[in-house]
């Protein structure tokens, strides 16, 4: 017979990884060789251990669900990018002249159209500059591109309609040259709206122009180019900064912000100019009636040109939490500490590239801003102002705030009655500010983990405590360091979180699981202990030796007044760990007034309890054994005495 | 044999009806597959979080990629869009450096996934016995989490997923031969890993 076969080629028979005649080979030698068969038996008995993990995976529902709706969102698909390719930039260039002189001369009279028409270079400008905004683009909004598309050629004809050519053109390149940018939130654009239009030249009218009641006059679009995000964790609440590069012209301009299917609180809203602040006035946000989920803040800018603006507004539905993990070394002296921070977003609107801020402490707030973007509309219903449409005037409604009743129409009522929003601020010093380095992209719907914090060797004290009045009959595992330089920390506070301490088993680094916990905000210069849950290679065996009575009192009717109680108790403790140990063992006497004897030193931990503290060698037993005597009735007085 | 045919062709039309906009077709798709998916997936990253996460992307590609698809098995083509995204989700997970808390056995939580999945699979009540199970399963995770992605991929294709070495050469676009040799390899590095049972 031919030698044994080889584990190597036993395996390749098991699996099949031969030729099939060496297969047969094998199997003819496997008929005839029970060592042979042996050994494949022991083989297949090893790689049952595979089988282990065999267990089917079951995908959730929810998650199918979150694959679908990502599946239901445009597929991204790449732009050409016209600057690389001229001519198709040249063609699209003249499909869209084509175009404008179509509409123009079909919409229009003669008189508004010469002038426009007599405008070659600029138009040719014009276009150029949108054929070059699409390569620009980002891709990942092909709808709103195209929609973006058909609302220019509209303004190009509503401009076109307003029978001043001037003004149509500069409008129209203002908007090509600022559309490009697109933002990646899906439910919110910005728009600066004009009005009116108005030659630079000409000296800015005093009153404003009354808020257009549509959209066809958006003249930019902008994307943010920076947004910061400062979460709060204790309530539902994030601050979003946003930087904007708005284009204004000199004059009144509208500026329009929407936050559909947001959690935005439009209540928050605030913008601000961070360039020529002297020259840019913000006079009002209004919400117009009847158009829900929108904003409008009117602007009086002694400028024409770019310039770049901070929105600031509160929003739900973004959260934080902190959760940590810590390795211990073989001997229990140090500790590798890591910290994660995991954002969720629900807020309904992607960031991208957000400068990340988290806040640790407490805020409270007066309203859910999760509620106050989901109202209506933002500062309750439009009637209740002054309504010039006299058709509501005589139309009786009551809208229940509160408790106040009001009616619509001229007999409006002061929007005192609704008071202003307010948000709390409690102890702003108390907070800390966890800035998260460069930017983070969240998406609407995902979270994401971040690494908050590494650090190596924290010297720790592994601390074992018994206090059947607590914990009952075990003795409770602790791990005990500080937030100081000391321990390699100190830098920053800690946040809450959850803790999992793991210890390394052995020299080839597999962690076995110790415990774990959740941690308070840990202040700097503070001292941790982590309850890491009971011990099981600890014992503790409390055993009551003897109890006796005596030093009676009588009173006067020959009644018990006062006594003593005198109790030795044996605790024998053992630890089975191979590492020596430090115990503390609490003892409670259920009274103030006792005496305890015994031969390990204790210190009195309050007026009910003694505390004992111990160390213990490895694999080692010990006993402790004491006598307290309480004094009970009048008893009690011998000893103050 | 004309199950899976049949099976094929419905894969086939699936996907087709998938590319004309119907929305049904791909969940459906995606519950046909889901747990195999899922499953590959968990066994590759060794994480179920991250699993879950390369389950999204996996199929986020699958539907931008749909136009693409030609062959005949839409499983083949599927696995194979499922290898590329756990590579470069492993590679990417190793610059990054991050660990999961998840891959430590938490045999003191009585809600951990993986004690459960040992109880699932073992309908024994001894809590010892189990606690066993857990460990060598712990093991065997872990030996497969330190074998080379390629030949990792291999093993759990051909032996958790039942691939042919046809269809995994398939997926993983290099030859009979290269799978076979990579498939040894990773047998040989476990026969001297796994456990006794």
């Amino acid at each position: 017979m031919k030698n044994h076969l080889t584990e190597n080629e036993l395996i390749e028979y098991r699996f099949r990884l031969s030729s099939e005649e060496q297969q047969s080979t094998s199997s003819e030698h496997l008929t005839g060789c029970a060592e042979c068969r042996e050994h494949l038996e022991q083989l297949i008995k090893k790689f049952a251990a595979l089988d282990l993990l065999r267990e089917d995976a079951h995908v959730p529902e929810a998650l199918i669900s979150e694959v679908l709706e990502q599946a239901g969102k445009p597929v991204q698909r790449k732009v050409v990018p016209f600057h690389k390719s001229p001519w198709m930039g040249a063609v699209a260039a003249a499909v869209v002249a084509c175009f404008v002189l179509l509409m123009s001369n079909l919409n229009t009279d003669k008189s508004t159209q010469r002038p426009f028409a007599r405008e070659p270079k600029s138009e040719d400008r014009i276009i150029s500059n949108e054929s070059g905004a699409k390569g620009k683009a980002q891709a990942d909004s092909p709808m709103t591109m195209v929609a973006q598309d058909t609302d220019a050629k509209t303004k190009i004809a509503a401009a076109t309609e307003s029978a001043q050519g001037e003004a149509a053109t500069r409008i129209v390149t203002k908007e090509t040259s600022q559309r490009t940018p697109l933002t990646a939130g899906r439910a919110r654009d910005i728009a600066a709206v004009e009005a009116s239009i108005a030659p630079t030249s000409k000296p800015i009218p005093e009153q404003p122009p009354f808020a257009p009641a549509s959209a066809i006059e958006l003249v930019t679009l902008p994307r943010r180019d920076k947004v910061q995000l400062t979460i709060y964790n204790s309530a539902d609440l994030t601050l979003v900064r946003e930087r904007r590069n708005l284009t204004l012209k000199k004059g009144w301009n509208w500026l329009q912000f929407m936050w559909a299917n947001t959690l935005i609180d439009p209540t928050s809203l605030s913008l601000e100019p961070l360039e020529q602040a002297g020259k840019i006035d913000i006079q009002q946000l209004v919400f117009p009636a009847r158009l829900r989920e929108l904003g409008r803040w009117l602007i009086r800018s002694e400028i024409s040109g770019q310039v770049p603006f901070e929105i600031t507004y509160f929003t739900s539905g973004l959260s934080w939490r902190a959760f940590y993990m810590g390795t211990l070394s073989q001997d229990e002296k140090t500790m590798k500490m890591q910290g994660y921070v995991r954002l969720g977003n629900n807020s309904g609107e992607d960031y991208d590239n957000a400068q990340t801020r988290l806040i640790v402490g407490q805020v409270h707030i007066l309203d859910e801003i999760a509620q106050l973007a989901r109202r209506q509309y933002p500062y309750d219903r439009p009637e209740l102002g002054i309504v010039h449409d006299e058709s509501l005037g005589e139309r009786a409604a009551e809208i229940t705030n509160g408790a106040v009743t009001l009616q619509y129409g001229w007999a409006a009522q002061s929007l005192d009655v609704l008071g202003p929003k307010d948000i709390k601020k409690e102890g702003l010093s108390e907070y800390f500010l966890y800035t998260i380095e460069g930017t983070e992209t969240i998406p609407n719907e995902w979270g994401k983990r971040l690494l908050s914090l590494e650090v190596e060797d924290i010297a720790v004290e592994s601390l074992y405590k018994y206090d059947e009045e607590r914990w009952g009959n075990q003795a409770i595992r602790f791990v005990k360091f500080a937030n100081d330089e000391k321990h390699n920390l100190g830098q920053t506070p800690i946040p809450n979180g959850d803790v999992k301490i793991y210890s390394n088993a052995d020299e080839q680094g597999y962690l076995s699981y110790v415990g774990g916990t959740d941690i308070k905000y840990i202040p700097v210069d503070e001292k941790v202990e982590l309850n890491l849950g009971p011990a099981r290679l600890v014992e503790i065996a409390p055993k009551l030796i003897d109890f006796k009575t005596e030093n009676y009192i009588f009173d006067n009717r020959a009644d018990v007044s006062g006594w003593d109680e005198i109790r030795t108790w044996k605790i024998e403790i053992t630890n089975t760990r191979t590492l020596p140990i430090q115990i503390e063992i609490t003892r409670g006497f259920g009274t103030a007034y006792w005496t305890l004897q015994s031969e390990i030193p204790y210190e009195k931990y309050d007026a009910t309890h003694a505390r004992f503290k111990l160390e213990l060698e490895p694999r080692s037993k010990q006993t402790l054994e004491y006598t307290v005597r309480t004094y009970h009735g009048t008893r009690e007085e011998s000893l103050t005495q | 044999m004309e199950s899976i045919t049949s099976m094929e062709n419905t894969d086939k039309s699936l996907i087709d009806a998938h590319r004309r906009g119907d929305p049904a077709a791909f969940g459906e798709l995606v519950r046909r597959y889901g747990d195999n998916v899922l499953g590959y997936l968990i066994r590759m990253s060794g994480n179920r979080e991250q699993a879950e996460d390369l389950f999204q992307e996996t199929f986020k590609r699958v539907h931008e990629k749909a136009h693409t698809f030609h062959g005949p098995q839409f499983k083949g083509w599927l696995f194979k869009i499922a290898t590329r995204v756990t590579l470069d989700g492993l590679r990417r997970g190793k610059r990054t450096k991050t660990v999961s808390l998840n891959q430590q056995l938490d045999c003191d939580n009585p809600n951990s996934e993986q004690l459960d999945a040992v109880a699932l699979a073992d309908n024994s009540c001894n809590p010892s016995e189990q606690a066993l199970k857990a460990e060598q399963a712990e093991q065997v995770r872990r030996a497969i989490e330190l074998l080379p992605a390629r030949q990792r991929a291999t093993l759990v294709l051909a032996y958790y997923q039942q691939l042919s070495y046809p269809d995994v050469a398939e997926v993983l676009g290099c030859s009979v031969g290269t799978v076979k040799t990579q498939m040894f390899r990773a047998l040989k590095t476990l026969s001297h890993k796994l456990p006794e049972i």
